[in-house]
């Protein structure tokens, strides 16, 4: 096997390997994520994704110890859950502190089921329950 | 009016205009094939005004949905339960069948068993239409003008459905799911209904707020005999609850500019397997 033989066989491995960490974003269960274990984190907004089917945060987390900040990927439930539980899609913003309390995805891989988000700045709490919507209105 | 012709003009003329209603209708008339929607008339809205409070947005009591897989599960026959055995144990193992994950409609019944979106109920002359949140907006239309099944419909991911008034209960019957479509009790766990579905709902209120669909699915490649269920609805009257676009593919897309300045959508990329956010919001 030639080195640049090698490569791709590696490039196919990782891209594997996503497509079982990482779900499509089209509907799916949520059993990817680790449902026993809610973790917190807390680091500055990168980008939030307003979309069907699922929102998305990322945030920059600084890991403990030191070195580069790492990006985290949180993924939520859709535009239309969300609106219903107070979000807009300017609740989360670009540069925001926060606090994100999660599931885990269960391969350890740097993102999870997002549970709620606390805005550090004001102490706003947004969650993604859908338990809102079991009541009338 | 003294002429006796005008003074029988309006019946000469309505009894022309029957002539060209559409006839009754048989499942194998030729000419039902050539039947027309005739348009609807003041009567026919009014008529509206006087059936059951369905009409509005309704979200899925998902609590129940999860009793009910431990509670009521499909009766599956014996090579449907050995792999609905291992879609439980994938799931629990954190590896989920995609049941639903690609952009085709959930289609029937899941779409009424295991959605998490809400759906709009509406009325029109002739018809119920159901409008959903997710996978762009499914929707499922059930004619309730009399009409009967086509002879052969072409299949399609919610079959088609007709539907009658039993005092305040719409009953519908739906055929012509697509083989493809997912009987599922959950997004990891559900089978492909192999063809000859036939589902009967009975859509009723419980009460003010709550709205129950009890279903009846006969699906004999994977059922050993009818399965019967009910789903609960809750009612939203609240503007925050009015459906918006569910569009299924946006999601794998960001929001982009391409070297023209144009506003595109990109794919999303991943980095160690996970998905990399935008720089550019």
């Amino acid at each position: 096997m030639n080195s640049r033989m090698k490569q791709s066989l590696g490039a196919v491995i990782l891209a594997v390997a996503a497509a079982v960490s990482w779900p499509a974003y089209a509907h799916h269960s949520f059993a990817v994520y680790d449902r026993t274990k809610v973790l917190t984190l807390k680091g500055n907004v990168k980008s939030f994704q307003w979309t069907n089917p699922h929102c998305v945060i990322w945030v920059m987390v600084q890991p403990e110890g030191g070195g580069e900040p790492q990006e985290w990927s949180f993924e939520t439930t859709s535009p239309g859950v969300l609106t219903r539980g107070g979000w807009t899609r300017n609740s989360v913003k670009p540069g925001d502190r926060v606090s994100v309390e999660f599931s885990p995805l269960r391969d350890g891989s740097h993102g999870g089921g997002l549970n709620s988000v606390t805005l550090l700045d004001t102490g706003q709490k947004l969650s993604a329950s859908f338990a809102a919507s079991e009541k009338p209105s | 009016m003294k002429n006796p012709i005008l003074r029988a003009l309006p019946a000469i003329v309505a009894a022309a205009l029957a002539g060209f209603a559409p006839l009754p209708l048989g499942a194998a008339d030729v000419a039902a094939k050539d039947a027309i929607n005739a348009p609807p008339t003041l009567r026919d809205y009014q008529a509206l005004a006087k059936l059951p409070d369905f009409v509005g947005v309704w979200t899925p009591l998902i609590s129940d949905q999860v009793a009910q897989e431990r509670t009521n599960p499909p009766p599956w026959n014996a090579q449907a339960a050995k792999q609905i055995e291992h879609m439980y144990a994938e799931e629990k193992a954190g590896r989920p069948f995609p049941v639903i994950d690609h952009c085709f409609p959930t289609g029937m019944p899941s779409y009424m068993l295991i959605t998490h979106n809400a759906f709009e109920l509406l009325f029109t002359p002739g018809r119920v239409t159901l409008l959903g949140e997710g996978d762009g907006n499914r929707m499922r239309r059930i004619y309730t003008d009399g009409r009967p099944h086509p002879d052969d419909p072409d299949p399609s991911f919610h079959g088609h459905s007709i539907g009658h008034w039993e005092g305040q209960t719409l009953v519908v019957d739906t055929i012509a799911v697509l083989p493809q479509s997912y009987l599922a009790v959950n997004e990891a766990v559900g089978v492909p209904n192999n063809g000859d579905m036939h589902i009967v709902e009975r859509f009723h209120l419980l009460d003010p707020v709550t709205l129950a669909d009890d279903l009846e699915i006969t699906a004999n490649k994977l059922l050993s005999k009818p399965w019967k269920t009910t789903r609960k609805y809750v009612r939203q009257r609240s503007q925050k609850y009015d459906i918006v676009e569910g569009v299924c593919e946006q999601g794998s897309y960001t929001e982009a500019v391409d070297k023209d300045g144009n506003s595109v959508f990109a794919p999303i990329k991943f980095r160690n397997g996970v998905p990399v956010g935008s720089d550019s919001k």
